[in-house]
Formats: structure tokens, sequence, C-alpha cells
């Protein structure tokens, strides 16, 4: 017998005699009424920030004037591959761990915990490394609630990304005193672009 | 209202005057009151010291002492517990005893639907201690406060009102350095106050032990004490 | 692994009475974080979250061999490899050979309570390997050469000082420098870390079942940038890990947030399928789980204490905890404290090797109320005192005056005479040299009897 056949063999010796109980379903919490406003509330609140694009402007362009208007200014950029041509900042590109900011693409974005779902297949050191985290969050991608969120996700099965990182706000630690102080390890600063 | 009086051991030997008290309380709410004298101790020590057979044995003595009772009241909120909560654990859910256990505040406010005893305490500035049986076994938390106030009491604000003791019967004595610090978090949190008071003998042991020992002063007074205080001035139901 | 538990009265009573520091700095950041707990409850259908959490967990643990090997057939569909690790020592060997395969000098790790549960840093060192915790707290931890004294604030028993005066002497800051400061020169000493190592090891807060994904919650990043940059990611998972479905990450890593900090959930949730998979540009090459028994199977057997299993180790329990916040998790003497560690200890360790943890409460029931998953640790606690007692682990004198009280207390006759003898006693200078009275006094006053006991008032008539 190998160690994984004895842990499972005692495994079910120890549950054989107890009675097998039912899965009690969804938790199923009532959603938020607006979710966009929902995820705005709770994202804000737990230290990120909201910005919304000027409408009247080229995306490229707006984020652009947005970055360079940032303290510091920005001046390279990471972009994760998978924001759109249009969404992309005019600024040079450096690699992330030398980058004032990281743009990157939401998968969708969830109100009830305030996260935004990020796949790994919008580069990862893009999400991580920069101070500065800009997330755009496509239009109608907010679900009320985070099991919404995996539900949907689930059904990708098979084309699941590799890793989904949940950012739910900037990087922070009380470790040192109680007191927090934040942009510990990842991104100081996370903004999420609602549109 | 017939109610038998289960008095508690610590009651008995180190709070006899607040025992009285509670037969004085119960007779002037209108309650005849009885003293099986068979009876002896809950059996909580041993059950929280895990000797389960002896505590049954124990539980069943009293479980037989107060057979005919009507009511049974009590003036500890632990003991109480160990009545309602545990007898039916170590007997198998056929514990009826436990439906006719009362804590003597919870009998007052729930069994004779009272809460406006008297005046006796106007003035008197009382922190209470809650008592974890009481509070997170019996889930009773308003009744002190509620009856104190009816009183006259003002009920001061305490940080550390709903955190143990530390005593624990035998714990307070096996971790005796730890036990101590507990209520020395108590005592050190204290507000401006004339009385703690507290539905537990055994919290009163505790925190007025360790108070004496670091000679703070502190006055404590069991709640049958303190009610039968308040309902003893002019104006009251008394 | 020896433990320092039988120690823990002793240790207990040194660090309240030479180090009141610990005491100070524990319940200052207990009552902070379970005042959050507290607030954060409120703000949802507490008491039906907790059921439902339960029940999942219920429902996981008496299906466990279905989700276990249902996890490792998914977990190799994605493209990692499942390891099963038996006890620690096969845990270790396990990474070990990993680390041995992939010529690994640098490893960057998240906190994982299961890695010092398993020792795994100092196998790891004695081989030569470079292991940085990269945890803020672990990482101050780790400078001070100490365990971690809570399962979720490892530091919390440190004050800001003592950060501060380590740092001075390690990273050479300022003597006066505030945490801000403190934690930039921390950033600084980790900040390549991340890209330099070639592995990265972690825990897992789950495992679900149905897709294969570890799920981690942090609030700092280092965890996912440990998962993200190194060639290797090793998470160490205990088998009582898993959940079922993907959706029900949805309510646990929410109500484990709220019950460690009060957030509504953590920063950061890393969801690893497996490794990285074309056409990605980073992520690492390859995955590792590594399945841990060591002692949980036995907890899973036991009639009662399984329920210990459904532990999302938040913490709440030891920050709500009377008896924790007086000595921190050091006194206990073994890396699960407070009164997690006192139902559990005795599952994984054997109860011989855990006394007298389960003695270590005055089952004050705070921490059922603050559970997530509705742990019953007061009855546990009461379910291994019953065992102890039964297996002649406690104090004969002990047993013997327990012994002697049920007699007496079915006799009242005798019962009535010892007593009034007894509590004479106690009020008497004699007291203190009675066995249980004597380590009564030592900290405090001898309780004064009434001057005639409540049976001699009945009689006499009470007006
Ligand atoms: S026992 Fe409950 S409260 Fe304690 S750490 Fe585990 S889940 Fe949290």
């Amino acid at each position: 017998m190998t160690g994984r056949e004895r842990i499972l063999a005692r495994v079910a010796r120890a549950t054989a005699g107890r009675e097998g109980l039912p899965h009690p379903g969804p938790l199923d919490v009532p959603p938020a009424d607006d979710p966009a406003a929902a995820f705005v509330k709770r994202f804000t609140s737990s230290g990120g920030e909201v910005v919304e694009p000027d409408p009247g402007r080229p995306a490229g362009a707006w984020l652009t004037a947005f970055l360079e208007g940032l303290d510091p200014a920005v001046a390279g950029v990471a972009i994760g591959p998978e924001v759109p041509p249009e969404r992309r900042p005019r600024l040079p590109e450096v690699a992330a761990a030398h980058a004032g900011a990281g743009v990157s693409a939401a998968w969708g974005a969830a109100a009830d915990s305030g996260s935004l779902i990020l796949p790994s297949t919008g580069g990862r050191a893009v999400q991580l490394l920069p101070p500065v985290h800009v997330v755009w969050v496509p239009e109608g991608r907010v679900f009320a609630r985070l099991e919404d969120a995996l539900a949907e996700l689930r059904k990708l099965d098979e084309d699941l990304p590799a890793a989904v990182g949940l950012h739910s706000g900037p990087s922070k630690s009380a470790d040192i005193g109680q007191t927090v102080v934040t942009g510990v390890h990842g991104p100081g600063r996370c903004i999420a672009v609602m549109g | 209202m017939n109610v038998a009086l289960f008095v508690t051991c610590l009651a008995d030997h180190y709070f006899a005057d607040a025992a009285a008290d509670t037969v004085r309380l119960l007779r002037h709410l209108g309650c005849t009151v009885s003293f099986p004298e068979a009876q002896t101790c809950c059996g909580q020590p041993a059950y929280n010291a895990g000797r389960q057979g002896e505590a049954l044995r124990m539980a069943r003595h009293t479980i037989g002492v107060f057979e005919d009772a009507d009511a049974v009241v009590v003036p500890s909120g632990s003991c109480a517990t160990m009545v309602k909560k545990f007898y039916p654990r170590l007997t198998g859910g056929t514990a009826t005893l436990a439906d006719r256990t009362f804590e003597l505040g919870e009998f007052i406010v729930h069994r004779l639907g009272v809460t406006e005893l008297g005046d006796g305490l106007a003035g008197r500035r009382i922190a209470i201690h809650q008592g974890c049986h009481a509070l997170r076994e019996l889930r009773l938390e308003s009744e002190p406060a509620t009856l104190l106030e009816g009183c006259g009491a003002e009920i001061v604000p305490w940080e550390a009102h709903d955190e143990c003791c530390g005593f624990g019967g035998l714990f307070s004595v096996k971790m005796t350095a730890v036990s101590a610090a507990m209520a020395d978090r108590k005592l050190d949190t204290l507000p401006e106050i004339d009385w703690v008071v507290s539905g537990d003998g055994g919290c009163v042991l505790q925190l007025d032990g360790r108070s004496r020992a670091r000679e703070m002063g502190v006055e404590f007074v069991h709640l049958a004490t303190a009610l039968w205080r308040g309902a003893a001035a002019p104006g009251g139901a008394r | 692994m020896p433990t320092g538990i039988r120690d823990y009265p002793a240790r207990a009573r040194e660090i309240i009475r030479k180090d009141p520091l610990v005491r100070e700095s524990v319940t200052g950041a207990t009552i902070a974080f379970d005042e959050k707990r507290r607030r954060s409850y409120a703000e949802i259908d507490a008491e039906a979250w907790r059921r439902w959490a339960e029940g999942v967990k219920n429902h996981t643990l008496t299906h466990l061999d279905r989700y276990l090997t249902e996890a490792e057939a998914r977990l190799e569909a994605n493209g990692a490899e499942v390891h099963w690790a038996e006890d620690a020592a096969e845990a270790r060997e396990i990474v070990m050979e990993l680390a041995q395969r992939h010529s690994v000098r640098d490893v960057v790790k998240g906190k994982s309570m299961l890695t010092e549960e398993i020792d795994l840093n100092p196998a790891l060192e004695r081989a030569r390997i470079d292991v940085l915790e990269t945890d803020l707290g672990e990482f101050i931890l780790q400078l001070f050469n100490e365990p971690p004294s809570h399962i979720l604030g490892p530091a919390i028993h440190k004050s800001l000082q003592q950060v501060r005066n380590l740092f001075t002497e390690v990273l050479r800051t300022d003597s006066d420098a505030d945490p801000d400061t403190l934690a930039q020169a921390a950033r600084e000493a980790l900040s390549d870390v991340f890209i330099r190592a070639d592995m990265g090891i972690t825990g897992a807060n789950f495992l679900v079942a149905e897709t294969g994904t570890v799920a981690l919650i942090e609030n700092e990043g280092n965890i996912r940038l440990a998962t993200s940059l190194p060639r290797v990611h090793v998470a160490i998972v205990g088998i009582e890990k898993l959940l079922p479905r993907m959706t029900d990450l949805a309510g646990f890593l929410q109500l484990t947030a709220r019950a460690a900090t009060g957030q509504p959930i953590g920063c950061f949730v890393s969801l690893i399928q497996g490794p990285a998979l074309h056409p990605e540009d980073d992520g690492p090459e390859e995955v590792h789980v590594i399945l841990v028994d060591n002692g949980r199977t036995d907890v899973l057997a036991h009639e009662h204490a399984w329920e210990a299993l459904r532990c999302l180790r938040c913490g709440a329990c030891l920050n709500v905890c009377p008896v924790y916040r007086q000595t921190g998790g050091h006194a206990y003497g073994y890396v699960y404290s407070g009164p997690i560690g006192s139902v559990l200890d005795p599952g994984l360790l054997g109860l011989h090797e855990a006394m007298p943890l389960p003695f270590a409460s005055s089952l004050c029931g705070a921490c059922f109320d603050a559970c997530p998953v509705r742990i019953p640790i007061p009855e546990l606690l009461l379910e291994w005192r019953r065992e102890a007692q039964e297996a002649g682990l406690t104090p004969w004198k002990e047993r013997a005056a327990l012994a002697g009280l049920a007699g007496m207390a079915t006799r009242p006759g005798l019962y009535r005479a010892a007593g009034k003898l007894g509590s004479r006693l106690a009020g008497t200078g004699m007291a203190r040299s009675l066995p249980m009275l004597g380590a009564w006094a030592e900290d405090r006053a001898l309780p004064k009897p009434s001057r005639r006991t409540f049976r001699e008032l009945w009689r006499a008539g009470i007006e």
C-alpha cells in the first residue's frame, strides 16, 4: 500500500460509522439591487479607489493623462496582455518590476466582497509588482455576489485560468504594533476604472 | 407560587446572607419558599473536571430532591446552568428538572414578570459582572441590569463586563497565575462605582479574593442582596 | 516532534510575571481584532452564515475520501502534481526532494501554520537552502528567531518598540521610526526576493475538489507574489481543507475574513488551479500540492473531536479568549494555541502529549460564540477532560477529592457536616497547607465563610 492508499483507507475507516451529512446548498445571501454602486462602496471602504474615465476622450488618452497626473507621476508602465489596444496608455512600456504602474483588465468584479477578479492570463507581474495597479473593469461585469461570479467562472471549466486573483484593496498589514500600513508587498494603490 | 430554593454550596457557606435575601425577596414577591434539606452540590465541580460518572450521581440526587417542586430558584447562574443545560446532557435528556429551574434574575423577570422592585438603589453606581454561564449558556444578558435599574441604580458601563473573571472552579487552582491575571484584567478596567454586582458566588470569591490580595477595596455584592436592598425602600413593591 | 505543552502552567506563570509586555500587547491586539470581528458579524446574518459554513464542512468531512480523490484527479488534469504525506517527516521529505529536483537555493514562504507544524524551515536550512518568511509578521519573527504566537497575527505579542529595536539593529532604521518606515524597510529587504527565489512554499486555506483550486487568503500580497513569480509553487495542505464546490468559496472566503480581522474579504485571494498555461507571460512552471495527514485522520476518527477539523484557522477563538489573552501563544508549547489548540492538539498529538491543555480553560464559552464554523470548543474540552480522567492522566489527589465530593453529595448528612468543617477550615491559616486552597491563596485572599451557614439561618427562621 502507498501512503496515499493508507491515508484514504484511514479516512474511509474514520468516517465509516458516521452518518453522511448533506451539503446545505448555496449560501444565497440577498443580492444588492445596484451591483455597480455596491461594488464601489465596498471596494472604496477597503481602501481601493474608483475612477470613471472621461467619456469625452479616447480611453487610452484619458488613462495616459490620468497616470501622468498621479503623485508621483507615472513614467513607465507595465500593461497586461488582455488590455484592449484602445485602452492602453501611451506611455513607455517597461518591465513590471520597474514600472510606476501596472495596467490590467479584470475578468469581472464582485459587489458584496468588493473584489476585482483578475485572471492570470492578464499578467501576474503586472498585477502585483508595480506600486500602483490600475484595473479596467468592463461594463456590465460587476456581479452582485462573489458566489455568482464564481459560478460563472466555474462554467469555464477546462478553460479556467491557471490562477485567479481577487484584489479587494491595496496591500496592507497590521503586523507592526497593530498599526495598519499599506503597500507592504503588493501594490499600495489599487484603482478600478469603471466602464 | 410555590418555589423551592436550591441554595448551592457556595451560597450556603460563603453567601449565606445573600441566600437569605433570596428567600426574603421571593417571599416579598408573593412566593412561598421551601428549602428541601437533603439538597447538596449540583455536581458542577465533577462535571467540569471530566468526572461525568460522579457528576451524574450528584445530578440524580439533586433531581430526586426537587422531584416535587413546581419551580426551583437558584441564586447562581452557574449552578442554574448545570441543572438546565448540563443535566440533560448527562442524563440523556430525561431531566425535566431543567425546565422547572430558574436563575434568580431570570425567575423574577420572566416567570414573575416583575422588573420594578423599588427604589432602594437610587443614586447607587453599579457595575455588573456577567457570569459566563448565565450569559452564554442561558443567554441571560439584560436581566440583572433591568432589575437593578428597576431599583433606581445607575449601571455604569464596564468594558470587561462580559469577560470571564477567571474562576472556572478547578481552573482557578490548576492555572492559578492565568486565573489571577484574568481577574486583574477585570479589576483594572473597573470604572468609578459603588458596587460590583454579580449573580454568581464563584465569580465574587475570585474577584473579591484578588481585589483583597491587592488591597483594592472594591465592594462586591451578590445580586440577591442588591435586589433585596433595592426593594427595601419606600415606594417599592414592598 | 517534542512539544513544550507539559509546562503550560509554569510557562504561563513566567510570561505573566516576568514579561508583562506580552500580556499587554496580546490583550490589546486581541481585543482590537475581536471588536472588528463583532462589528463585521453584525453586518451580516452571522448566525445563518455560521450554520451554513458548519453544514458545508460537516458534509465535506463526512465524505472526505470522495472529495480528496476528486481534488487529486482535477489537480492532475490541470497539470499540477499531487503528493500524499502521512506524517511530518514524509511531508518534509517530499519538499526536500522537490527542492533537490529543481536545484532550489532560495525559497520564499507565505504564512502557513502547517509548515510550522511539520517543522519545515529547519529542514530546509539544514540543506543550505535560504528560506525567507515573507509575511511581515513572520518575517519579524524569523528575525527574532521565535515561533508564531497567534495563528493569524504571528507577532501580536511584540510591541512597536520591540520591533523598532530589532529593525534598528538588523535593518539600520532610526530608533524612533514609525510603522510605515519600518514596513518600508522590510519591503526593501524583501524587494527582489520573489524574483530571485526558485520556489514559493505556501499552505492553503481551502482546496476545492471540483476544480482543484488551492485558495489562499492574505492582506499583504506576498502570497500572490510567492505563488506567481518563482518557477515552482509548493502548497502544503492539510487533508481537512477540502471544500466541494467553487461556489462554496464565496461564503468561506468572506466568513473567514470577517471572523479573522473583520474585513469583508482578504485584500488578496489567490485561486490556483495549476501551473501557468500557454500562452501566459508568467507564473510557475510547476505546481505541487502536498496533502498532509499528520494526525488528522486520528482526529477524524474520534467520536467528538472530528468537529475540530472544521477549523478555518481564523484565530477568532484566540482573540476572544480571556485565557489566551494573558499569555499569548508561546505558553501553550505548540503551534496551535488558545481554545482551538486545546481541543485540536490532543487529537493531533495524542491526549497524553497534550496534557494539561484541555484544562487550560475556564469554560467561559466565548470561543464558541465567535467561531465561524461553530466548533463546540467548550464541549470538546469537557470530552478531553473526561478521557483524561478515565486514562488516569490527572493528579490522583484531584480525582480523590472529586470522588469524595460525589460520595458526600449523595449523603446529605455527611455533606452538611463536611461542608461546614471545610469552609471553616478554609477561613483559617490552615487553609494554605490544603492542596487546592494553597494554590488559591498564592494569588488571592482566602474566601471569608459566612458567620452562619444558610442552613443554620433557615432553621433559625428567616425574617
Ligand atoms: S476554532 Fe473556530 S474560531 Fe478558532 S481558529 Fe478555528 S475556525 Fe477560527
